[in-house]
């Protein structure tokens, strides 16, 4: 009876401490149940025939479950906190009789039930926070908000048994740890001196870590070299190769030079000539798969910026960017000393030196736990803000891609002798249809003709021909999709456009394309020359954005290379039928020749691919913003917490301070200012980071930003994400602010 | 001899109504300027808190202190940390030092409150850490000195910016016998030498030997008096325990 009273009195002397990680808790386990209720085998909301949502579960349940597992390392950092300022207390009781075994029993039942209060509340928080995310599913499938129960058996199971395990866990390490220690060193544990315990040999570790990086770096450039380079490449092609080499290869020699001359140079000088020279290689790095996109180089197994090559440089640029930051950090505890040493009119002003050294000596000892938190916001910041972009390209994507409820296409990549090129009318199709009494409204079965038939052998990838269609066949998709035809004079071509290409790509292609050599003769463009209506991605050849429109007759002579069909039906096709369909198709059709030699056949259905792409949407965009809030969450919550619970420190100092003299007012400002410093350092530079990072990211995808969202949107959504941050951080903040205030003036 | 400091009957009482403990009964005493003034009692007696009604850290029940002529008892809460910055100088017996910064820093950090000017500053901790002899640990942070150095630091802290008063509240508390010999040696010399007013509160009879003075504390009232005049230390000494002793109890643990 009277442990359990002991463990009621500790919890709600805990609950006060804690607050923040309390609040914090119940934040997660919100989140967590709100975003896996959509998970559920009962959640069932009427989202129509052509959906299904079953696709949803299993991604996200990872995706949910693998994020949360960072709630582990704020649950055992806030648990070591308090048992660190609990061991006088242990021991207390340890001299009093009491077992070790028991002590760490009773630590564990307080702090479960702690953690148990809040997934309590966490679970009843998260019904109502799942409301929005129903309303973010329904507007993701383009349909209404309406109110629905929340209270799933599965969801509320596996979030207790979420939770309960990582207490456990947290908590029997607790129990282990605090059996381990002995009576005396809990009894003298608050006596021990964490300051000034000399210089860390954290970023030594970093610079050695990172110079293995460049090692990698000079590797995999001079091999890029040796495979790739080719003398005939462009100027901006010559610097990137050479640059890839270059800049790490300086990065890793200086710190070589440095060691010669370590007594004399300051360990700051070799981080700060090693940062500018990381800053350089980053930005070669960064340049590898815009180069790559805009020359179409590969550096690996297959093709265009997504090859491996080109995530090998993104992971470098990730590296060099971790450099970066762990630099910064640690290079503001340098300046700060710096400034203290430089500027003594201003250290000796006021409580300015009482100031510096409450930063100084914060900074050395954790620079590592800031760097940390530092990357991890930036990760948290960067995935809010591409979320809008990913997400937006991807649907903006399948409304240029899924205009028709089945689209056939064809490749002959894979064919080299011209009798095995695609030709038919796929009636398989229909009798499918007709079979699953279907009606159609629109078909159009139609080729695509190389306009010189010598082109047929050429399939170098820079210079891949462009196709043609028939005049009477372009006039039928146009239709189809309710545009107005379009009419040509004899000998005469018009060109089609895909959204993607620019205005200037269009005009530069067509000065160089006024005139058309054809094996039906000569013919020129057309006054009106460009059409950009969206007629489907399948429409155009392999890497090319374009397609010439000439006339029946011309078009007669030519030799068709791609055949395709394009239906639209008078109702939607159920999610069932159209995976059958596809299937059926493959047996005949497949999508890889058997032999390796032979057409490449597709088969989408309109159902199936807003089906997919919905799903993949929302699954991209719940689990970065997610992600997002939770990394973004457990930071804020550490930061507040690292001066929270050393209140008692700080209480000290500030009472030594108000006993010298120092009014309230002036002990108010320096608390604020201290914690300005504490959050603006960290988050001014993950800001910083994540904005050039989420820049870069943006410029590199320009080109699908204008052609799926559209700036104006992006530019929108992404200041609405700010705006949310900057909410979270200001409450963060406020609240860390008041409590402190508070814990600060209690003994003052 | 000037007066610094005066008391005029002062009480002091805690709890509300009904259940009131009385920590200062009536007290009324005066400090002359460069005086050593001890005061003693056994735990509960109210020796602290008459320290810290002196201090302005407490305020009074009833009654007037006067520091230099002005009525502490009178200023307002805005004005009360001025007062003690520019007035008062403290000797603790944990010596709240602060951990983040050096000695030299600790030190000047009570001139830099007092926005006393820059190329003051420096000159000024040197003279007074060189009376104090601390010169050569000046750039050490307090984890890295002894006990004895630390509360030579808070001392040379307590009168770097010429106090009307310094006030030590058990300042040998803290440190090994040796240690609490120096520092007691320097207080005097700090007496002696700059004129320095002091106020101890101690219950430690070889610390209060060293005073000029001892006013003994019973019950929230003043017990006794005694004046060392031309006595020679040891015999002081044996004056105090005499005393100790009439309050009763044995030898040396009295209190």
């Amino acid at each position: 009876m009277m442990y359990f009273k002991l463990i009621f009195r500790n919890v709600k002397r805990s609950a006060r401490d804690y607050l923040i990680y309390i609040i914090t808790m119940t934040i997660c386990t919100m989140l967590f149940y709100a975003f896996l209720s959509i998970s559920s085998r009962y959640y069932r909301p009427d989202i129509g025939r052509e959906f299904d949502l079953s696709i949803l579960g299993g991604g996200m349940q990872i995706a949910i479950c693998s994020v949360t597992l960072l709630i582990l390392f704020l649950i055992r950092y806030v648990n070591n906190y308090m048992l660190l300022h609990r061991q006088r207390e242990f021991a207390m009781q340890s001299v009093l009789g009491m077992e070790q075994r028991t002590i760490a029993w009773l630590f564990f039942a307080e702090t479960f039930v702690l953690g148990a209060a809040s997934v309590f509340s966490g679970i009843l928080a998260g019904m109502v926070c799942s409301q929005f995310i129903t309303a973010m599913l329904l507007s993701a499938y383009g349909l209404e908000y309406r109110l629905s129960w929340m209270l799933f058996p599965d969801t509320v199971l596996l979030t207790i048994c979420f939770f309960t395990i990582s207490l456990l866990a947290v908590g029997l390490l607790n129990v282990r740890t605090i059996r381990k220690i002995r009576i005396i060193d809990m009894l003298y544990a608050d006596r021990q001196n964490e300051l000034h315990t000399g210089r860390n040999r954290y970023m030594p570790t970093v610079t050695i870590l990172h110079s293995i990086v460049l090692f990698g770096m000079i590797l995999s450039g001079i091999s890029a070299k040796y495979f790739y380079f080719d003398s005939r490449f462009a100027l901006p092609v010559h610097i990137m190769f050479h640059g890839i080499i270059a800049a790490p290869l300086i990065a890793f020699v200086w710190p070589v030079i440095w060691l010669a001359r370590r007594k004399v140079w300051g360990f700051e000088r070799l981080v700060i000539i090693e940062m500018l020279c990381t800053f350089v290689s980053l930005c070669f790095s960064a340049s590898v798969p815009r180069i790559c996109s805009s020359y179409y180089l590969s550096f690996g197994s297959s093709t265009l910026g997504s090859d491996t090559g080109s995530n090998t440089y993104l992971m470098f640029l990730l590296a060099d960017l971790i450099y970066l930051i762990c630099g910064i950090i640690y290079l503001s505890g340098e300046a700060i000393c710096l400034w203290k040493k430089k500027s003594p009119a201003y250290t000796y002003s006021g409580q300015n030196l009482f100031f510096f050294g409450q930063i100084i000596s914060r900074l050395t000892t954790t620079a590592k736990t800031m760097t940390l938190i530092c990357l991890t916001l930036v990760l948290s910041i960067f995935l809010f803000l591409a979320a809008p972009a990913l997400t937006g390209w991807a649907s903006g994507y399948l409304d240029l891609r899924a205009l028709y409820d089945i689209q056939i296409s064809t490749s002959y990549t894979g064919v080299y002798q011209e009798s095995d090129l695609p030709s038919g009318n796929y009636e398989l199709v229909d009798a499918f249809l007709e079979e699953h009494d279907i009606e159609t409204a629109y078909n159009c079965t139609f080729s695509l003709y190389l306009p010189r038939r010598e082109e047929f052998r050429n399939r170098v990838k820079l210079d891949f021909p462009v196709v043609a269609i028939s005049l009477s066949d372009y006039n039928a998709l146009r239709e189809m999709l309710g545009y107005e035809p379009v009419s040509l004079k004899e000998n005469e071509f018009v060109m089609q456009w895909k959204s993607i290409a620019t205005r200037e790509e269009q005009e530069e292609f067509m000065r160089e394309h006024t005139v058309l050599e054809t094996d039906a003769g000569t013919l020129t463009v057309a006054q009106e020359w460009g059409n950009e209506d969206a007629l489907g991605e399948t429409l155009y050849n392999r890497y090319t954005d374009v397609i010439y429109v000439l006339p029946d007759s011309v078009c007669r002579k030519l030799l068709p290379v791609m055949r395709n069909r394009y239906i639209q039906t008078a109702e939607v096709i159920p999610y069932t039928d159209a995976l059958q369909l596809e299937a059926r198709f493959l047996e005949e059709y497949p999508e890889v020749p058997v032999d390796g030699e032979g057409p490449n056949y597709y088969l989408r259905t309109r159902t199936n691919q807003v089906n997919e792409t919905k799903a993949s949407i929302f699954i991209t965009h719940a689990s970065m913003t997610y992600s997002g809030i939770v990394l973004m969450v457990i930071c804020l919550t550490v930061l507040s917490l690292q001066q929270l619970l050393d209140a008692s420190k700080y209480r000290y100092r500030f009472s030594v301070l108000k006993k010298l003299g120092v009014d309230e007012n002036e002990i108010r400002k320096l608390i604020l200012k201290q914690l300005g410093i504490w959050f603006g350092l960290p988050v001014s530079v993950a800001v910083v980071a994540a904005a050039v990072l989420a820049a870069y990211f943006f410029d590199t995808i320009t080109a699908q930003i204008s052609a799926y969202i559209g700036f104006t949107a992006l530019l929108t959504q992404v200041a609405v994400t700010a705006g949310i941050l900057m909410i979270l951080l200001v409450c963060y903040f406020i609240s860390t602010w008041i409590l402190f205030k508070k814990s600060v003036g209690d003994c003052s | 001899m000037k007066l610094v400091l005066q008391l005029e009957h002062i009480q002091k009482y805690y709890g509300n109504e009904g259940n009131i403990t009385q920590a200062i009964k009536d007290i009324s005493f005066s400090v002359g300027q460069g005086e050593f003034l001890g005061i003693m009692g056994a735990s509960g007696s109210g020796k602290t808190t008459l320290l810290n009604c002196i201090s302005t850290i407490d305020t009074v029940s009833a009654g007037h202190i006067y520091l230099d002529g002005t009525a502490v008892t009178d200023l307002k809460p805005k004005q009360l940390a001025r007062f003690r910055r520019e007035n008062l100088g403290f000797i603790f017996q944990d010596f709240n030092l602060l951990d983040t910064l050096t000695l030299e820093e600790n030190i000047s950090l009570a001139l830099t409150i007092n926005k006393t000017p820059l190329e003051k500053i420096g000159p000024r901790v040197q003279e007074i850490a060189a009376s104090l002899n601390i010169t050569d640990i000046l750039s050490k942070y307090p984890y890295q000195v002894s006990g004895g150095q630390k509360q030579r630091c808070a001392c040379a802290r307590a009168l770097v910016c010429d106090p009307k008063l310094i006030l030590a509240d058990e300042p040998t508390g803290a440190l090994d016998s040796h240690s609490s010999q120096m520092l007691l040696s320097t207080m005097q010399s700090i007496n002696d030498r700059l004129g320095a007013t002091i106020l101890m509160v101690t219950h430690d009879a070889f610390s209060a030997s060293y005073a000029g003075r001892i006013l003994f504390l019973k019950d929230g009232e003043i017990f006794t008096e005694i004046h060392r005049g031309n006595d020679t230390r040891k015999t002081f000494y044996d004056k105090v325990l005499n005393v100790l002793t009439m309050l009763g109890g044995g030898h040396n643990d009295v209190f």
